[in-house]
Formats: structure tokens, C-alpha cells, sequence
């Protein structure tokens, strides 16, 4: 589970033809979604907000490069409004040293503390005293138990999790000539991100191209088990078209079981860049696309909605911002408007 | 005069290590985080709370390594202990809550014990295993969920309550080390533990069951964990398949740093006190001092490293 929400979180993969995004994704309390595009702070607020001299903490879940590109964004935003991050840590996926992380941080007093919540129920106690001395809070992806908008927190930020879905089954599609059959390995947990994206590639499949079926569906929740779920998938059905995999960890064992079965037709489509899934993509290998949020657009809606919240200016609840597909014609662009990095030089390379 | 210099030539420098480096720290954090509230009551009652779980933990595996033992296992158990406490407590009282989180402590560690002791198998690899066995166990418990503890009754005595003004977890630390110090310390089966460690033939034909004092000790260091799951499950208010996950380096680190040697024979619960919260103290500091994420681990992996170093290399003089 901590590899997977590893990937997921650091995840990014792009549709460089971001799609002009109706967002159909829905909060975790059913709220309806924003696009981070939206959340804008007006310069003229500039000189207000510097006056507050107001401080920020950073408090992330783990390190990544998904990680770096919500700081980047983050950062990048607060400066522009001279708030310092006056403590940024991460937690290692351990919700008992986010709770430390919390109360540390507090010594400083800061105005606002970014973070992702470990999980609802262990992360409810955790923000408690935070909350209880006024510290805006926004969060990534996930919401403690029980909080409620606005008095609680400011706002929700995370990807476009819907749209991701969607592209990957567009991405798919595409690749597969708009017919043949598909195997669907999906995330087998209760956990919000995983299950809505799997389900908008599945509902997108099913409405949009009636010329595609889904003849497969394995459930994963050890991406180490993913070769052997995907050995199965194809000794039962030898000629699948395409495989939507949940996210890149288990779509490299996906990938490395095609390759031992010397499968070259077969495409693969998954979630949240990774050098690897990348690189056999631009060699015209299986995998067909990959799609990614926009990690530097995450961090800089967060610091945004902070901001707008110290202002007493009203901040929507559920926040998303949007997804972007990458395919061996725009690795580089994808990379950089996701993760705000260059891509690995393994891929500029072919 | 001559009485206090013969104590001090008595004393052991790698048990004085800890104490050196604890303060040297502090004084270092004190004087370059005046302004960023380091010795604030707040912040310094803080740190104490965050290291309660790892204390406890630390006072179990001075037990295991001062018998010539090791339990790699602990932070497993400390998962199982509050998952099985919070499950517990969903349907029943909060008696039936601490007798399984703390029962399952004792039976894993006793499972342990039974192994070492009595089939003969090394500590190493039986923690090792059962490391990866319980970790296992934990995940499929509740299928990877969190489990909310609600009982207000269990969290304020394992977690944010107070007796007196004084901090519940403040009061499981000092009742943690004020028992483990008294028995390791002056008991008979503290003495066996340290002969054990020391020499394990020479104490077995001296009279010392030793299988027992092994099975024994991975018991205890079982119980402690358990008791650390409860702490976790009192302070988080909630259990989680990752708690302890993380803390087998960092107790593992206070220990030794805390003067108990990694063969046997030789160790202070005190110290291992005085370790716990000084990478409690590291872990604070680091952040106030607004270091990225990665100098924090660097500095504090270089720290841990210096002071394992001293202790060790001393004792191999």
C-alpha cells in the first residue's frame, strides 16, 4: 500500500493535449469540483498579504518528484505574496510522525500548513490542534474524518481524477484503432484516488467505444503480484488488444510479463510518469501513453486557496486540477508540465 | 575526593556517550533555535510525548540485547497490538481493547521466545521472518483500512489525557523506565539477563536457565511493543497497518547509543532513555531549523552514525 500511494501521489503522467476539462470528478464528501484554474489570488493583493507577514508549513506524506513539484508550486506562490515556509517535512507514509511533524511545526506558529493526510481516520486527531489555533489548512487528495468546509479547512486540492481515467481509456482506444478487447486491472482497495480513476477509464470504455470490450478485470493490490496477474490475463485471453493498469509500479510488472511471453501487439495504458513504462514508449514497445497530473499546478492551487482563505475571500471545497497525456511525441513537454523537470535523459536520448 | 574519582574512573565512556551527545545537542538546538521556540515548554513537552512509543520499545530491546538477542519483530507487533486493540474496542469494553492489544504483544514475543529458546534458532532471523509475518498479519486484519478509536476513556489514558497536569504518555515513559530500570537493575533476573548476554555457557553451568532468560526476554520486548501500539493507538486515536513500521532503526539506534552493547552483557535502560529522546530531539530540531526534507535525513543519519561510532569503537579498545 505505501509503494502504491507512492506511485499514485508521485505519480504525473500528461495528456499534452490537455483537454479543455469538464471535470466530472467528485470530492470525498461528494462536493463538486473546481478547476485550479479558478483559483486565482489578484496581484493587488500582493502588498495586503505581505503586510500580514504570514509564514506557511509544508507537511508532506514522503518525498518524490511528484512531492518536489507541489513544493515548487507552492513555494513559488507564497514568495510572489512574501509567505515564508517557515518548516517543510515529510512523514515517510508513517501517520505517527505526522502527527509529530504537526505539533513541531506548530512551535513555529505558522498562518498555513499544506499537507496531504496520511488516511481520514488516522490524520482526523492529528490536524485537531492545528485546526484548534486557526491554521488554515489545505489539503491534498485527502480529507480527515469528519471536517467540515469552510470552518474546518480551506479547501481540497488534487488531480483531475475522472479526467485522468477518461484519457487513459482515450489514450487506449486511440492505440487499439477504436475496436478490439481490453483487460482491466484495477485497484483492489477502498481507496479514493485508485478507485475513481479505474472507474472513469472503465465507464468511458463501456459509453464511449462500443467497438471495445472489456473482457478481463483483475483486481491488485501487490504491484509485486502484477506479472503473475498479468500472465494469467493473457494465458486466458492471448489476444487482448489493450491493458488499462491502475498505475506505473504494477504496469512495469504488466509490461515485463508481455515482454517474457514476447507479446509486441498488445498495448499498455497507465497512470503517473515513470522512467521506465516512459522509456518503452518512445522505443515503440507496448505501452501506448501514460497519463499524469499536473503536480506544479497542485502546489501552486494549494498555496492559492491558502491565501484566498486569509483573505476571507471564499474558497471552494473541492479543487482539481488537470490531468495531461503523454505519448512518445511529447515526453519532454509532458514531463516538464507535470513535474516542472526535464525528463530523464534516457528518453531525450532515443 | 578519592571516592567520587574512583567512581568516575569506573564509569564506562560508552555508557557516558549518550549523555554527552544528548547534551551537546540540546545546548547546540538551544542556542541556535532561541528564537524558533526549541525551549519552549510546548516544544520540549513535545518531544517527549513523540518518543513515549519508541521508549518503550527501547526498554523491551534493552532486555533482548543485553541476553545476546535481537528482535527485528517489534514494529510488526506494535501494528498488530493496535489494530487488534482497536478492533476489539469497536465491540467491546476498553478492558477487553488493552488485554488484546497488550495480549498480542506478549504472544507474539512469547512466539518468538519459543523459537530462539527452545528449537534453537537464531533471534536474527526468527525477528526477521516474523518481522515479515506479522507486517503481513496487520495488513490483511482489516484489509489495509485505518480503525478509529472512539473511546475517549482509552485515549485519554494512552494518549492525550492528563493525571495532575502531567502528560498520560509523560507518566507511561517514567512508569516504562522507573519498572524496566528496577528490574534490570536489581533483580535477580536482571542479573541473569546481563550473565546470559555476557557469556552464555559460563552462566548455563552456573545455574541460569538460559533458554528461559531467552524466551524471557523476547517476551518482554513482545510486551513492550504491545504496550507501544497502545500508545500509538491512544495518541493517534486510531490504528493503522504502519505504525512501528518506521521505528525499528530509530529504537534499534537509541538503544545502542544508549550504552547497551550489541553482543550482550552490558546495556542501561536509563540510557535508552536518554537515546530515545535524543533522536526525538534530532527529528525536532532538524525541522525548526528549516532544513529540506533530505539534509534533515542526511544530518541526522551523520549524528546517529558519529555517536554509534563513539560507543563502539570504545568499547573495542
Amino acid at each position: 500500500m505505501k509503494q502504491l500511494i507512492r506511485h499514485i501521489l508521485s505519480g504525473a503522467a500528461l495528456a499534452l493535449a490537455t483537454l479543455p476539462v469538464s471535470a466530472q470528478t467528485v470530492g470525498p464528501q461528494g462536493e463538486t469540483a473546481t478547476l485550479s484554474s479558478a483559483i486565482v489570488v489578484a496581484d493587488e493583493n500582493i502588498e495586503a498579504v505581505r503586510a500580514g507577514g504570514h509564514t506557511a508549513a509544508l507537511l508532506w506524506h514522503d518525498q518524490s518528484d511528484f512531492v518536489n513539484a507541489v513544493t515548487a508550486g507552492a513555494t513559488d506562490e507564497f514568495t510572489r505574496f512574501g509567505i515564508e515556509v517557515v518548516a517543510t517535512t515529510s512523514a515517510g507514509f508513517d501517520a505517527a510522525k505526522q502527527r509529530s511533524d504537526i505539533e513541531t511545526a506548530l512551535v513555529k506558529k505558522p498562518s498555513i500548513i499544506l499537507s496531504l493526510p496520511l488516511d481520514p481516520v488516522t490524520s482526523a486527531a492529528a490536524f485537531e490542534e492545528a485546526k484548534a489555533e486557526g491554521v488554515k489548512l489545505v489539503f491534498l487528495s485527502n480529507l480527515p474524518s469528519g471536517y467540515k468546509h469552510p470552518d474546518d479547512y480551506a479547501a481540497i486540492v488534487t488531480d483531475d481524477l475522472f479526467q485522468m481515467g477518461k484519457q487513459a481509456a482515450d489514450a487506449l482506444a486511440a492505440a487499439m484503432g477504436g475496436k478490439g478487447t481490453v483487460g482491466w486491472v484495477f485497484h483492489d482497495a477502498a481507496y479514493y484516488v485508485t478507485n475513481q480513476r479505474d472507474n472513469a477509464f472503465k465507464t468511458t470504455i463501456e459509453n464511449d467505444y462500443p467497438d471495445i470490450s472489456i473482457v478481463a478485470e483483475q483486481g491488485i493490490s501487490d504491484p509485486a503480484r502484477a506479472e503473475d496477474i498479468a500472465n494469467a490475463m493473457l494465458l486466458r485471453n492471448p489476444d487482448l488488444g489493450g491493458i488499462y493498469v491502475t498505475w506505473a509500479g504494477p504496469a512495469e510488472g504488466v509490461l515485463a510479463a508481455l515482454r517474457a511471453n514476447g507479446n509486441k501487439t498488445t498495448k499498455i495504458v497507465t497512470l503517473d510518469l515513470s522512467e521506465p513504462i516512459a522509456l518503452d514508449m518512445v522505443r515503440g514497445g507496448n505501452v501506448a501513453a501514460i497519463v499524469a497530473d499536473e503536480a506544479y499546478e497542485l502546489g501552486r492551487a494549494m498555496a492559492a486557496a491558502a491565501i484566498l482563505d486569509l483573505l476571507d475571500q471564499d474558497v471552494p471545497p473541492f479543487v482539481v486540477a488537470p490531468a495531461v497525456t503523454v505519448t512518445a511525441d511529447n515526453v519532454a513537454e509532458g514531463w516538464m508540465q507535470s513535474l516542472h523537470i526535464e525528463a530523464p535523459k534516457s528518453l531525450s536520448a532515443q | 575526593m578519592n571516592s567520587v574519582k574512583t567512581r568516575l574512573s569506573g564509569l564506562d565512556f560508552q555508557q557516558l556517550v549518550v549523555y554527552i551527545g544528548f547534551l551537546a545537542i540540546f545546548l547546540f538546538f538551544a542556542l541556535t533555535l532561541q528564537d524558533d521556540g526549541f525551549l519552549t515548554q510546548r516544544n520540549l513537552t513535545n518531544i517527549i510525548l513523540q518518543t513515549a512509543p519508541a521508549t518503550i520499545m527501547a526498554i523491551g530491546l534493552v532486555f533482548a540485547l543485553s541476553a545476546g538477542e535481537i528482535d527485528l519483530s517489534f514494529g510488526s507487533i506494535v501494528a498488530v497490538s493496535a489494530l487488534s486493540a482497536a478492533v476489539v474496542m469497536q465491540e467491546h469494553s476498553m478492558a477487553f481493547g488493552i488485554f488484546a492489544g497488550l495480549g498480542a504483544g506478549v504472544m507474539i514475543g512469547a512466539f518468538n521466545g519459543l523459537l530462539v529458546a527452545y528449537f534453537k534458532l537464531p533471534s536474527f532471523l526468527v525477528t526477521l521472518a516474523t518481522m515479515g509475518l506479522f507486517a503481513g498479519i496487520a495488513r490483511s486484519m482489516t484489509n489495509l483500512r485505518s480503525i478509529p478509536v472512539l473511546n475517549e476513556t482509552f485515549t485519554g489514558i494512552f494518549g492525550s489525557g492528563k493525571l495532575f497536569s502531567v502528560p498520560s504518555l509523560v507518566i507511561w515513559t517514567i512508569i516504562g523506565v522507573a519498572i524496566g530500570h528496577l528490574v534490570y537493575r536489581h533483580t535477580k533476573f536482571g542479573a541473569h539477563v546481563l550473565a546470559t548476554g555476557d557469556n552464555p555457557r559460563a552462566a548455563q553451568v552456573s545455574g541460569i536457565k538460559v533458554p528461559r532468560i531467552r524466551f524471557y526476554v523476547l517476551t518482554i520486548c513482545g510486551a513492550c511493543a504491545g504496550l507501544a501500539g497502545l500508545l500509538y493507538a491512544g495518541r493517534l486515536q486510531a490504528a493503522r497497518y504502519t505504525l512501528g513500521e518506521s521505528d525499528l532503526m530509530t529504537v534499534i539506534a537509541a538503544v545502542i547509543v544508549g550504552g547497551t552493547a550489541l553482543k550482550g552483557g552490558k546495556g542501561s535502560v536509563f540510557g535508552a532513555l536518554i537515546g530515545s529522546l535524543m533522536m526525538g530531539m534530532l527529528n525536532n530540531g532538524l525541522i525548526l531549523m528549516n532544513l529540506r526534507v533530505s539534509d534533515q535525513m542526511i544530518v541526522r543519519g551523520l549524528i546517529i552514525l558519529l555517536a554509534v561510532a563513539v560507543s563502539l569503537r570504545d568499547k573495542n579498545r
